[in-house]
């Protein structure tokens, strides 16, 4: 293995653990806020936070250092391949889960929508465009 | 609620602290590890599971899991899929008499806002979605005998496919596409079907031939020299196993969307019907 391959991998493995601890670290803000903020719709904020900052950020992190990690030979590639689909499954899910479950409990009138700037989705639903 | 949430609180760590002091007395033996006269079975599949060298004796599947579902202890797991293939007979049985397909049929004229789903951005996401999860899932089962998962892993997460469907558009999407009660419940039947013969391709074989032969059989045997061949156009297809789990795959699928699809009926229907016969 030449110099640059060698630095090319160091520089992988320091981005992909430089995610990993961004990542933490949003689990633990999403945390707080999960616990700390007022009401429903503010919670959901708190927890996509949990899952992009979450997950996706953290598992292209571990994609990039299982990439830069050569110990494992070509089965890094495997690794790798595997968290960078799941991440894209979760950036494709998180906010489609999020917005089914906020559409559903304004629709159900399960939460209160506090604090609230614009309402647009209930002058639609009023004009019957939305069912 | 004060006291409570407390007693839960001292509770919860009376039993870690009990836990721990019993792990570092070793009261609950050195260390928990099944006992050596138990190990040698493991070290067994582990050494036999995919070994050439002893035709005899290998099931031929370097996932030993799959190998000892579907071969050593195959008829077990024949008995498990039986149990499963009747609870769905039973709730069969029970939704008896009740037509999806007037359902369907009703639908489409009478209810308003029924059967019109969630949004937008759920149906795009679920349209992209469908074919990855049946990917998925038919990768889980045909590659069981090789990887982790296998014909009944598959099949669940094959199910979640229709399941999300029914979910984000509605249960008359699926009927009006042809995914109802008739076509599932052939494709199960097919998949046991399946299974049954491969259980018994081996006995026929013997049969034809005139060589001892065993139900179940998967590789030649000491007293029974015939077997289902390992490989496949040089694919290690590992005999019975990839035929079990395909099959499995389809009876499980077909056996879950069978159920979500009746779990689905709404309860005026069923209600209704169950009154109409008895005014009659």
């Amino acid at each position: 293995m030449n110099v640059s391959e060698e630095l090319v991998n160091q520089v992988l493995m320091i981005v992909g653990t430089g995610m990993i601890v961004v990542g933490a670290l949003a689990d633990l803000v999403a945390s707080i806020g999960m616990l700390r903020f007022p009401n429903f719709f503010v919670r959901l904020h708190a927890a996509t936070v949990g899952t992009i900052w979450g997950a996706f950020v953290p598992l292209l992190g571990a994609a990039f250092f299982a990439a830069g990690y050569s110990e494992l030979g070509p089965y890094r590639w495997f690794v790798a391949g595997g968290a960078v689909v799941t991440a894209f499954l979760i950036l494709l899910l998180g906010p489609v889960g999020s917005h089914a479950l906020a559409r559903a409990s304004y629709k159900s009138r399960a939460a209160v929508p506090k604090p609230l700037i614009y309402d647009a989705l209930s002058e639609k639903l009023k004009e019957g465009e939305e069912k | 609620m004060n006291v409570k949430k407390a007693l839960i609180l001292v509770s919860l760590i009376i039993l870690v602290l009990t836990l721990s002091a019993a792990f570092t007395s070793s009261a609950l033996g050195h260390y928990p590890l099944p006992l050596s006269g138990v190990r040698w079975l493991a070290s067994w599949y582990l050494y036999t599971t995919l070994n050439p060298q002893y035709p005899k004796f290998t099931a031929m599947s370097p996932e030993a899991v799959t190998a000892i579902v579907w071969d050593y202890r195959g008829l077990d797991t024949l008995f498990e899929t039986a149990v499963f293939f009747l609870a769905i007979v039973g709730a069969l049985a029970l939704m008896r008499g009740i037509s999806l397909k007037s359902l369907a049929e009703s639908n489409e004229t009478t209810t308003e806002g029924a059967g019109s789903g969630l949004s937008l951005i759920s149906k795009t996401a679920a349209k992209l979605l469908t074919p990855l999860i049946i990917a998925v899932s038919a990768s889980i089962a045909l590659h069981g005998h090789l990887t982790p998962g296998g014909g009944f892993q598959g099949g669940s997460a094959a199910a979640v496919a229709p399941l999300l469907l029914l979910v984000i558009f509605s249960v008359y999407f699926l009927l009006r596409r042809g995914i109802s009660e008739k076509p599932m419940l052939t494709l199960r039947t097919a998949g046991l079907l399946g299974i049954y013969l491969t259980a018994l391709a081996v006995v026929f074989t013997g049969l034809v031939t005139g060589v001892n032969a065993y139900v179940f059989q998967n590789q030649p045997k000491f007293d029974a020299p015939v077997g289902i061949p390992a490989y496949l156009f040089n694919t290690l297809v590992s005999g019975s196993l990839f035929l079990f789990n395909l099959s499995e795959y389809l009876a499980v699928a077909g056996g879950f969307t069978l159920v979500f699809i009746l779990l689905s009926i709404p309860e005026e229907l069923v209600m209704s019907l169950i009154r109409g016969e008895e005014h009659e």
